[in-house]
């Protein structure tokens, strides 16, 4: 059997490259796919965690809720990136700031 | 699992519908709304417009009648706990939702729009249940899906319209940055469920898995939660998208935006905070993160605010200083005693919704969207402007406005607080608060100093437009002008 820690330590692995790739901030699509691996990184966590949870299975329930919550959110994005688009010519977060102060 | 397992767990789940009420009443409005929009609204132009307002009505009107009832525990298998609290704030957010309604189908932009409106409406009824849900949530789960039906309902109105770049913008950075806090959530709340094994979070084994956790974790896995509720409540550090998105959107959608989403957000926030015993690390580590983002939230909002000319701009700034206030109230507020934190809440909202529809009104006969383009307008557009300074009045804080009344009571109740606690933090609020009053009165009075003694260095042209949002932001101005001398009205009803 894989320890607990393995997941955990994959979790994070996932986490950390999803976040590196939110922050470097090259392309809109790119923020997506980060975000799409930190809320993976959380998912495997829920359901590592889940395994110690033999009465209520609560973190796959959760798990399962975040998948679709998230492939929800993703759709809303990219329309909203596609109508920004449409405007700008771009998907470059750098290029898309007419709001400032 | 058995038979007799899952029809238990059905009568269980149907027990509990009468509590949610409301809420089944919306979600029926729903599957309407998405009815009539795609074919009764052909016939019938209002169509929508008018079931929405008859669902949000009857939710409001059963919300306020279940708060005469007992209070329902264990709902959904204690997922939900529709106490005192959370019964006030179902029926505050159906009031802010039926004024948004109105605001909406009163905004020529939105009349005017080719896609129609129709599911723009079906969005608003989607969010109500939505919020509805955060204010009573009691379980890790039901946060998550609250918060994130409130923030994909959110993204979609800041983008409905796309008229112009300026408003796919906002809704680009909103979507990003309100996705991206709650993945860091949901990977803190993945960590606060291993570390209990229990996701509801009033429950006594949460509470003891906690504090056995190891202090660094914890605070790391609240801090990662923290960040999620931070973006809905837009607190600093977590504020930066308001901004943009506030003077993006469409000015109804600000308005809604600064209003219903932070009164649920604050009731999950003070839900939160007080689920947990009062000398345990959690509840310690929380209340210095709210603290201390209170206190940054009052200053930075504030002082922001002094150099805004754009009027959407200033008022993001202006609200980012009352959710620091708001903050105090949820730390004053000791379980049970929530007529304060209500009270500012729903005069906040009131005071709110009623500046963004002058604000709406003024720009849509004026185009002056800009503190220095309201010059001389005062005399043009007098009843517009007197209720506008009058807000402006009690956003500040001063009598005989519900604002000043609003304010006292969150400074009488930390002042209580300190007295019984002797926190020092309690007294640095205190000075943040009355400082950052002082500091607001230079940006609010912007308005009056422009409108009224500012001569226009060319006549504005004014187009007529008659619009019914004049009268019921007159009316909002009238009740924040009756509370602040009768406070007792709504505070007795609390």
């Amino acid at each position: 059997m894989i320890p607990l820690t393995h997941f955990l330590i994959v979790g994070a692995c996932l986490f950390a490259i999803g976040l590196y790739t939110v922050m470097a901030r090259r392309n809109a699509i790119l923020v997506l796919v980060g975000i799409e691996l930190m809320i993976n990184a959380a998912i495997l966590n829920l359901v590592a965690f889940s395994r110690y949870d033999k009465t209520a299975y609560g973190g796959q329930a959760f798990a399962l809720f975040a998948i679709v919550l998230a492939a929800a959110a993703v759709a809303v994005a990219l329309a909203i990136i596609l109508n920004a688009y449409k405007f700008y010519k771009s998907v470059n977060p750098e290029d898309i700031r007419n709001l400032k102060d | 699992m058995t038979i007799d397992n899952i029809s238990y767990k059905l009568d269980h789940i149907l027990s509990g519908l009468p509590a949610l009420l409301p809420e089944v009443v919306l979600a029926v409005t729903f599957l309407a709304s998405i009815g009539t929009g795609l074919f009764l609204d052909r016939r019938w132009r209002q169509g929508t417009l008018s079931i929405t307002l008859g669902g949000i009505a009857l939710a409001g009107i059963f919300s306020a009648l279940q708060l005469a009832q007992p209070v329902a525990n264990d709902l959904l298998f204690g997922m939900l706990d529709a106490d005192g609290f959370g019964r006030y704030t179902r029926v505050l957010v159906a009031v802010v939702c039926l004024l948004f309604a109105l605001f909406v189908h009163a905004n020529p932009d939105f009349a005017s729009h080719r896609k129609k409106t129709a599911d723009f409406y079906s969005i608003l009824l989607a969010m109500h249940i939505g919020l509805n849900l955060m204010g009573m949530a009691t379980s890790w789960l039901m946060v998550f899906v609250s918060i994130e039906m409130v923030s994909i309902g959110s993204y979609l109105m800041v983008g409905y319209l796309a008229k112009e770049a300026r408003q796919t913008e906002a809704a680009m950075k909103y979507v990003l940055f309100g996705s991206v806090c709650s993945a860091v959530m949901l990977y803190g709340l993945s960590f606060l469920y291993g570390f209990t094994g229990d996701l509801d979070f009033t429950s006594e084994p949460h509470a003891r898995g906690l504090s056995a956790t190891a202090p660094l974790l914890l605070a790391t896995a609240l801090l990662l939660v923290f960040t999620g509720i931070g973006f809905k409540l837009s607190f600093v550090p977590f504020h930066f998208w308001t901004p943009d998105v506030y003077q993006g959107a469409p000015t109804p959608v600000t308005a809604f935006l600064s209003t219903a989403p932070k009164i649920a957000g604050v009731a999950l926030l003070a839900r939160i905070l007080y689920a947990w015993p009062v000398g345990s690390i959690a509840y310690q580590y929380l209340q210095t993160l709210i603290l201390v983002s209170a206190i940054a939230t009052m200053l930075l909002g504030n002082l922001a605010a002094l150099r805004q000319t754009d009027v959407k701009r200033m008022m993001a700034y202006s609200s980012i200083g009352h959710t620091g206030f708001l903050m105090m109230a949820v730390l004053a507020y000791s379980a049970g005693e929530y007529a304060v934190l209500l009270f500012y809440l729903s005069v906040y909202s009131l005071m709110n919704m009623g500046v963004f529809m002058f604000a709406a009104f003024i720009e849509s006969r004026t185009g002056a969207a800009d503190v220095n383009e309201y010059r001389g307008l005062g005399p043009v557009m007098p009843i517009t402007f007197v209720g506008f300074v009058l807000l402006m009045i009690s956003l500040t804080g001063i009598p005989p406005t519900s604002g000043f009344v609003a304010k006292l009571l969150v400074f009488t109740a930390v002042f209580g607080n300190w007295q019984l606690t002797g926190n020092p933090g309690m007294i640095a609020l205190l000075i943040v608060g009355a400082l950052t009053t002082v500091i607001s009165l230079f940006y609010y009075f912007k308005i009056p100093l422009n409108a009224f003694l500012r001569k226009p260095e060319e006549p504005m042209e004014t187009k007529p437009l008659r619009s019914y949002i004049v009268l019921m932001a007159t009316l909002i101005t009238l009740s924040v002008l009756l509370l602040g001398i009768f406070p007792g009205w709504l505070m007795n009803l609390l």
